[in-house]
């Protein structure tokens, strides 16, 4: 019995216990579902802790990202929440912005503080986020109830001067799935910057995509998921390749004990999530990032156990 | 010219000296003389697609009354590490560099006795004679911190280096030799390399004997098969591994989706 368990991982190096590396899978392919999120942010470090060596968990994971995302997109397109044209757009402004993040963070490395300003990013970029989604949503949980109690419809909002700027740029276009009327010009550079965050940061960009989706772009927050899904299946497609053939960390054993369980994972997370409500999903996806964001800063606060650490990885 | 006459000095004095020799490099004091053949079971370390780590056995004849020492360890190189510091003093950062020289990869050490009872004889084969003579340089902003130290540690925590006692089982003496029979218990993570194994024995505080052997460590089967193709053919391992990864979710969808129409 202890013979099928254990599995040795020839690119990682290491052998793992089958079991716990689908259980991992599952689980957090049961968030990604859910949220639309790769979860590149909490697969990495679990895997790190499993013995797994930092580079090759971050490739691995993006190997196993294309299949669960693959999965994901799939279950969200037959429930009518991808939209496909918003989705190509985001993609190609990431692309772009993905060159443009790597070259800053070559120019940073030269100058020597790279890692500092890497962290710090992290840090700021989740706390924001998470702050923000956390804040907005429990603000429109309270409303709505208060709506329903004196049965009164919400006053009409007043156009905001985002709103205005939104409806003055050129190349507007219909995008249906998502019931919304945009530039096309939105995407494209939302594309870019996500992009390039994400590069410094060197994570998919799932859970920085997802909130510019809800608030920038203002789509619905099931088409978000959906669509989100969609675009990290490409980005990580790109990831995968490039990590395959340049850095030859990509191990693809882990990756699809992981894929394994990441699928089964997001078939189950993309049902629960059309039960939850919007609001709901917002603030469960905003306490997640928050907690990561915590525990990032911890890290940065707290003296490590050991002073020295291997090269690679960030 | 000049090489071979330092060499030829130093090998005069560690034969004049027999007490410094042995503290100093204990396998070229005239006390030790070789145990004759140590062996290992099995001979080569197999890592196939279910290792999980092995026990390797080594097995070996020493002088009697003594006790061993063994120890496998990997060709010492270079090595590049970041070290960590507090930065604005509040923020633990990655702030330099450290390049280590002559670190081994791999150092497992069991022995027969606790090795603080074996005393100075058998320190040159422990983590601590690795940690006394290590040679390092630092790049980037200093602190001062305890690297040799600090480096057993990182080592120790993923497995690669480790030092017990209790492995080492000892035959009764006969006719001047007894046996020994060592377990030395390998992690999963070992790399595949090439790897020395050193049998040593220590009688009355001094090393009566020592012996190498090397063992090789390589992927067989499918890990072999599939590391080739990652290094060999990486496009292609990239292309297959995403293109596997799409149909696999895809079949696993369309498996849910059977199911939920039911």
């Amino acid at each position: 019995m202890n013979l099928a368990m254990n599995l040795y991982l020839p690119i990682a190096g290491n052998s793992v216990n089958c079991l716990a590396i689908l259980g991992l899978g599952g689980a957090v392919g049961l968030l990604s579902g859910i949220f639309g999120v790769g979860g590149g942010f909490l697969m990495t470090p679990l895997l790190m802790m499993m013995g797994i060596p930092p580079t090759v968990a971050a490739s691995s994971d993006s190997n196993q990202i294309v299949g669960a995302s693959t999965s994901g997109t799939l279950a969200h397109f037959r429930l009518g929440n991808v939209d496909i044209k918003m989705g190509l757009l985001l993609l190609l402004g990431g692309v772009g912005g993905g060159s443009i993040g790597v070259q800053i963070i070559k120019i940073l490395r030269e100058m020597g503080n790279a890692d500092f300003l890497i962290s710090i990013t992290y840090v700021l970029m989740l706390g924001f986020v998470g702050g923000y989604m956390f804040i907005e949503s429990l603000q429109a949980m309270k409303k709505a109830k208060m709506n329903d109690f004196i049965a009164h419809p919400p006053p009409p909002k007043k156009e905001s001067v985002y709103a205005k700027m939104l409806n003055s740029l050129p190349m507007q276009m219909d995008f249906q799935r998502s019931g919304i009327r945009l530039s096309l010009l939105m995407p494209l550079f939302l594309g870019v910057l996500v992009g390039i965050l994400a590069a410094i940061m060197g994570v998919g960009g799932g859970f920085i995509m997802v909130p510019v989706m809800v608030y920038l772009l203002r789509m619905p927050m099931h088409v978000v998921v959906g669509t989100s899904l969609f675009q990290i299946l490409f980005t990580c497609v790109n990831v995968t390749i490039m990590q395959a053939t340049q850095n030859h960390t990509v191990d693809f054993v882990l990756a699809l004990l992981l894929l394994i369980g990441s699928s089964f994972g997001a078939q189950v997370g993309a049902k629960i999530g059309k039960k939850l409500g919007g609001e709901h999903l917002k603030i469960l996806l905003a306490s997640l990032v928050l907690v990561v964001m915590f525990k990032m800063l911890y890290d940065l606060l707290v003296r490590p156990d050991v002073l020295l650490a291997y090269m690679g990885g960030h | 010219m000049k090489k071979y006459l330092y060499v030829f000095l130093l090998l005069f004095l560690l034969t004049a000296l027999p007490p410094l020799a042995l503290t100093a490099s204990a396998s070229a004091g005239p006390a030790a003389t070789a145990t004759g053949e140590i062996s290992t079971s099995p001979a080569t370390i197999a890592i196939g697609a279910q290792f999980n780590g092995i026990t390797l056995e080594v097995n070996g004849t020493v002088p009697a009354g003594s006790e061993m020492v063994v120890r496998l360890m990997g060709a010492p190189t270079e090595l590049h590490l970041r070290q960590k510091g507090k930065v604005f003093g509040l923020l633990w950062m990655n702030i330099g560099q450290i390049a280590l020289k002559d670190v081994p990869n791999v150092f497992l050490v069991d022995a027969s006795r606790p090795l603080d009872e074996l005393g100075k004889a058998a320190l040159p084969y422990r983590l601590q004679g690795l940690a006394d003579n290590l040679e390092y340089e630092k790049n980037g902003q200093t602190r001062e911190i305890d690297v040799p130290h600090e480096l057993l540690m990182l080592k120790e925590s993923t497995g690669l280096y480790n030092e017990k006692t209790g492995g080492v089982k000892l035959g009764p003496d006969e006719g001047g030799k007894r046996t020994f029979t060592a377990e030395l218990t390998i992690p999963s993570s070992l790399p595949p390399g090439e790897y020395k194994v050193e049998a040593i024995a220590v009688k009355d505080g001094a090393v009566a004997a020592t012996s190498v052997t090397s063992i090789k460590a390589e992927l067989v089967g499918f890990p072999k098969s599939l590391s080739d193709i990652a290094f060999n053919r990486s496009l292609f391992y990239g292309i297959m591994a995403t293109v596997i990864a799409i149909v696999s979710g895809l079949v696993i969808g369309l498996i849910f989706q059977s199911k939920g129409a039911h």
